[in-house]
C-alpha cells in the first residue's frame, strides 16, 4: 500500500507530461489502423466495458503503453529498490530529518499499513 | 514463526472507509459532473457558450432534470439563441452502462428566444468542428461583393484622364494578336518558300507549250511517245507539289479562323474595359435587379448566415454511413486527447431521442404570446445504425393575441448519403425586425408581415429562399435626421440622402425575396425586392442623363486609348488574310490550272497515236 502511494504520487507528474506521447499512440491505434477498427467497435460498444473509455486517445495511449512498459519497468524497479536498501539506505537512515519523520505520529499511522 | 494475517483488518478498515468516503463524493457531485458535461458537450456542438443553472439526476427514477439552460446564439453573443427554464428528460438505464444516453420523452418549460445575456456568451478557442465552419462562411461571407450603391460621384467632373492605361484588357489582346498575326504569316512563307512552287509551275507552263506545238509528223510516235512520258512525269511531279501547297493552305486557313477568334477577344477585352472603367468612376446601376442587392445585400448575409451554418453543422454532427467520427475528449487534468466513436450497426447508437413533445411556453401579451407544441422524433448520433430520419415538427396551439400562423417542419434524412435535408418555417402574423440599410442611410421596420423559408440540401448542394412579405414597413432615418431638401446640388451627400429617403419612405408594401443555391462552401446569393426597383424609378428620372453623360464619356476615352491598337491588330490581320490568299491561294490555283493544262494535252497529243497507243 504505501509503495503504490509512493508510486502514485512519484508518477502522476510524469503521466501529464507524457500525454503527448500517449495521444500520438492512441491516436496511431485508434485511428491510423484500419485493421483494429472491428476490435474498437466491438469493445467500445460491450456494456461495461465501454465506461472504460477505451475510445480516448490518452485512455487508450497511457493503457497500451503501461502495459507495453510494466514488465521491464518492474524488474528496473526492483533492481533499483534492491541497491538503494543495500547502499543508500543505511546512509539515509542517520540522517535527522529522517529520524524526526520516525518519531513522529505520521510514520505509526504509515507503518499500520506495513506488511 | 507466527503465520501472517489472512485479514489485516487495521488496512481494510482504512480503505473500506476512503472507498465509501468516494462512492458518497460521487454521489454528491455526480449532478454538479452531469451539469459540467452538458455545458462542455453542448458548448462544443453549438460553438458558444451553453450555460446550465443546475442538474438533478436520479438514476433510481431515470429521470434528468435540467434547470436555467441559455445557450448563446454563435452569431450574436450577447443573445440567447434559446433559454429554457425546465427541461425533464426521461432516460433508459442500460444504456447508459455502455457510455450512452437514450431519452425516451422530454419535456421544456419556459422556453424563450432571443433573450439577452448578462455576459458575452463568446468562445476564446471555438471547438474544431464548429469554429471551422464559422470560420469558413465568415471567409465566404468576406469574398462575396456586395456591389456598392453609391450616387455622390454623379454631377461631378468626370475624370476620365483617371483610366489606367495599363489596366485595359484591348491592349493586351490586340498587341498579342498583331504579333500572333506577323508570326503566322512568317512562317507560312518560309514553308511557301522551301516548297519553292514557282520554277515547277513555269516549267510545266513551258511543257505544255510545247506539247501544244508537239507535231505527230516530225516527232514520229517514238518522239511523241517520249514526250508523253516526260509530261506524265512532270504531272506526278507537280500532284506532290500541290499536295504540299494544299496541306499549307489548310493549315493557313485554320490559323486564320484563330485569328478571327483573336479579333473577336479585341472586342470582348473592349467591354470588359467599359465595364472596368464605368466601374472606377463608381456610377449607379438604374435597373432594380442590380440595386436590389446593393441595398440589402449585407442584411441578406446577415440572415443567411446562421442558415449555412446550422445546415453545415448538422452535416458534421450527424453524418451517415459508420465511419469513426472525432471528437475533442473531455475536459479535465489531464490533456482532453481525441475521443472516437465507432458506431456498430449490431448496438444500439451513443445517443438517441426517440420521441419528444414538447410545450413552448410564451408568456405574456405580446404577438407571440401563446402556446406551441413541438415535436420531435428519431434523433440519433448515428442515424445509418438508428434507420429512420429525423422530424421535428413546431405549430402553434392557440394564441393569446396575435400570430395567425407559424409552422416548422424539418427532415433530416441522413440514414444513407447523401444527406438530405429540408426545413420549412412559414411564421405570418409576428411583429417581423428591422433591418438597417447603411446603402439607404435608412432603417427599414417591417411591421407585422409573414416570413417563410423554404431550404433544401442534398449532399452538398443546398437550394433555399427566405422570403419577407409585410403590407405595414415603415421607415426611419439612421441618423434620426430628415434630409432637406431639393435644391441640393447633384451629387452631393445631401442630394443622394435626400433622393433615396423619396424613393423608399412612402413604401408601405415590403416584398424581400433572398436565394441561396449552388454548394454549402461556396453558396451563390441573389436577392430581389421591390424596394430596389422603386429606388431605380428615382433614379431614372433623377439621373438617368447624368448617368448616360458619363457612360458615353467613358466609352469615349476607352476608345481613344485603345483605338490605335484595335486598327493596327485588324490591319495585321488583313495583311494575314491578303498574304495567305496572295502567297498560297495564288501559286495552288495555278498549279491546278497548269495541271489540268498537261492533262488535257497529254490527252490531247496520246489520242493521235495510231491504234490509240496508250503512255503508261
Amino acid at each position: 500500500m504505501p509503495g503504490a502511494i509512493l508510486g502514485w504520487l512519484l508518477t502522476i507528474p510524469f503521466g501529464f507530461l507524457l500525454d503527448p506521447v500517449f495521444d500520438a499512440v492512441g491516436g496511431a491505434l485508434l485511428v491510423g489502423t484500419d485493421g483494429l477498427t472491428p476490435l474498437w467497435t466491438t469493445l467500445t460498444n460491450t456494456p461495461v466495458l465501454s465506461l472504460a473509455n477505451l475510445g480516448n486517445t490518452i485512455v487508450l495511449g497511457s493503457l497500451v503503453s503501461w502495459a507495453v512498459l510494466a514488465a521491464p519497468l518492474f524488474f528496473a524497479v526492483r533492481i533499483g529498490v534492491i541497491q538503494y536498501r543495500r547502499h543508500l539506505y543505511p546512509k539515509v537512515a542517520e540522517w535527522r530529518i529522517v529520524r524526526v519523520m520516525k518519531a513522529s505520529k505520521v510514520y505509526n499511522v504509515y507503518r499500520m499499513f506495513r506488511p | 514463526m507466527a503465520r501472517p494475517k489472512l485479514l489485516r483488518w487495521q488496512a481494510i478498515v482504512p480503505l473500506s472507509l476512503f472507498l465509501v468516503l468516494l462512492a458518497v463524493t460521487a454521489l454528491l457531485f455526480l449532478d454538479t459532473f452531469v451539469e459540467r458535461r452538458v455545458e462542455d458537450s453542448a458548448t462544443y456542438l453549438v460553438g458558444a457558450r451553453v450555460d446550465l443553472e443546475s442538474a438533478d439526476v436520479r438514476i433510481g427514477e431515470g429521470s434528468v432534470t435540467l434547470r436555467g439552460l441559455q445557450v448563446t446564439n454563435p452569431y450574436a453573443p450577447m443573445t440567447n439563441l434559446v433559454q429554457a427554464d425546465e427541461i425533464v428528460l426521461d432516460i433508459r438505464k442500460d444504456p447508459l452502462l455502455e457510455r450512452k444516453l437514450h431519452v425516451d420523452t422530454v419535456a421544456l418549460r419556459g422556453v424563450r428566444f432571443g433573450t439577452p445575456r448578462e455576459t458575452s456568451g463568446a468562445l476564446e478557442n471555438p471547438p474544431a468542428g464548429a469554429g471551422r465552419i464559422r470560420r469558413e462562411i465568415d471567409a465566404w461571407v468576406e469574398r462575396v461583393r456586395v456591389p456598392p450603391l453609391s450616387l455622390e460621384g454623379l454631377g461631378q467632373v468626370l475624370n476620365v484622364d483617371a483610366i489606367s492605361v495599363d489596366s485595359l484588357q484591348t491592349l493586351q489582346q490586340a498587341r498579342l494578336a498583331q504579333a500572333q498575326a506577323d508570326s503566322m504569316l512568317e512562317s507560312w512563307t518560309v514553308r511557301l518558300e522551301a516548297l519553292d512552287p514557282r520554277p515547277h509551275i513555269d516549267s510545266a507552263r513551258a511543257l505544255a507549250e510545247r506539247l501544244q506545238a508537239a507535231d505527230l509528223g516530225q516527232l514520229g510516235v517514238t518522239g511523241v511517245t517520249q514526250l508523253a512520258a516526260d509530261a506524265r512525269g512532270t504531272l506526278q511531279d507537280l500532284e506532290q507539289l500541290q499536295r504540299g501547297v494544299a496541306a499549307l493552305d489548310s493549315s493557313a486557313r485554320q490559323g486564320l479562323a484563330h485569328a478571327t477568334a483573336r479579333l473577336q477577344a479585341i472586342a470582348d477585352a473592349q467591354l470588359a474595359d467599359y465595364r472596368y472603367a464605368l466601374g472606377t468612376l463608381r456610377l449607379p446601376s438604374l435597373e432594380g435587379p442590380q440595386l436590389s442587392p446593393a441595398i440589402f445585400g449585407e442584411a441578406a448575409l446577415d440572415w443567411i448566415r446562421p442558415a449555412l451554418y446550422w445546415t453545415r453543422l448538422v452535416g458534421e454532427y450527424l453524418p451517415p454511413g459508420l465511419d469513426p467520427r472525432r471528437y475533442a475528449g473531455p475536459k479535465r487534468s489531464r490533456a482532453s486527447g481525441t475521443t472516437v466513436v465507432f458506431p456498430d450497426r449490431d448496438a444500439a447508437p451513443r445517443f438517441v431521442l426517440q420521441h419528444a413533445d414538447a410545450d413552448l411556453a410564451i408568456g405574456g401579451a405580446g404577438v407571440a404570446a401563446g402556446t406551441y407544441l413541438a415535436r420531435l422524433a428519431g434523433l440519433s448520433s448515428a442515424p445509418t445504425v438508428y434507420g429512420r430520419p429525423m422530424e421535428l415538427e413546431v405549430g402553434r396551439r392557440d394564441g393569446v393575441v396575435g400570430p395567425r400562423n407559424i409552422r416548422v417542419f424539418a427532415l433530416l434524412d441522413h440514414v444513407s448519403a447523401p444527406m438530405r435535408d429540408s426545413l420549412d418555417v412559414v411564421v405570418s402574423g409576428f411583429e417581423l425586425p428591422a433591418v438597417d440599410l447603411g446603402a439607404l442611410g435608412a432603417r427599414l421596420l417591417l411591421g407585422e408581415g409573414m416570413t417563410a423559408l423554404r431550404l433544401r440540401r442534398t449532399g452538398d448542394r443546398i437550394e433555399a429562399r427566405w422570403t419577407w412579405r409585410t403590407p405595414a414597413a415603415s421607415w426611419e432615418r439612421l441618423d434620426g435626421a430628415t434630409p432637406a431638401v431639393d435644391s441640393a446640388t447633384i451629387g452631393s451627400q445631401a442630394w443622394a440622402e435626400s433622393l433615396l429617403w423619396r424613393a423608399v419612405s412612402g413604401i408601405r408594401d415590403v416584398s424581400i425575396d433572398v436565394r441561396i443555391g449552388g454548394t454549402l462552401r461556396q453558396p451563390s446569393l441573389g436577392v430581389s425586392s421591390n424596394v430596389g426597383d422603386a429606388v431605380a424609378r428615382s433614379l431614372q428620372q433623377a439621373v438617368g442623363r447624368e448617368v448616360e453623360r458619363a457612360e458615353r464619356e467613358v466609352r469615349e476615352r476607352v476608345d481613344a486609348l485603345v483605338q490605335a491598337e484595335v486598327e493596327r491588330a485588324g490591319q495585321a490581320f488583313a495583311e494575314l488574310e491578303a498574304g495567305v490568299s496572295e502567297r498560297i491561294g495564288v501559286p495552288l490555283a495555278e498549279l491546278t490550272d497548269v495541271r489540268a493544262l498537261l492533262e488535257t494535252e497529254i490527252r490531247r497529243l496520246t489520242s493521235r497515236l495510231p491504234g490509240g497507243l496508250q503512255i503508261p
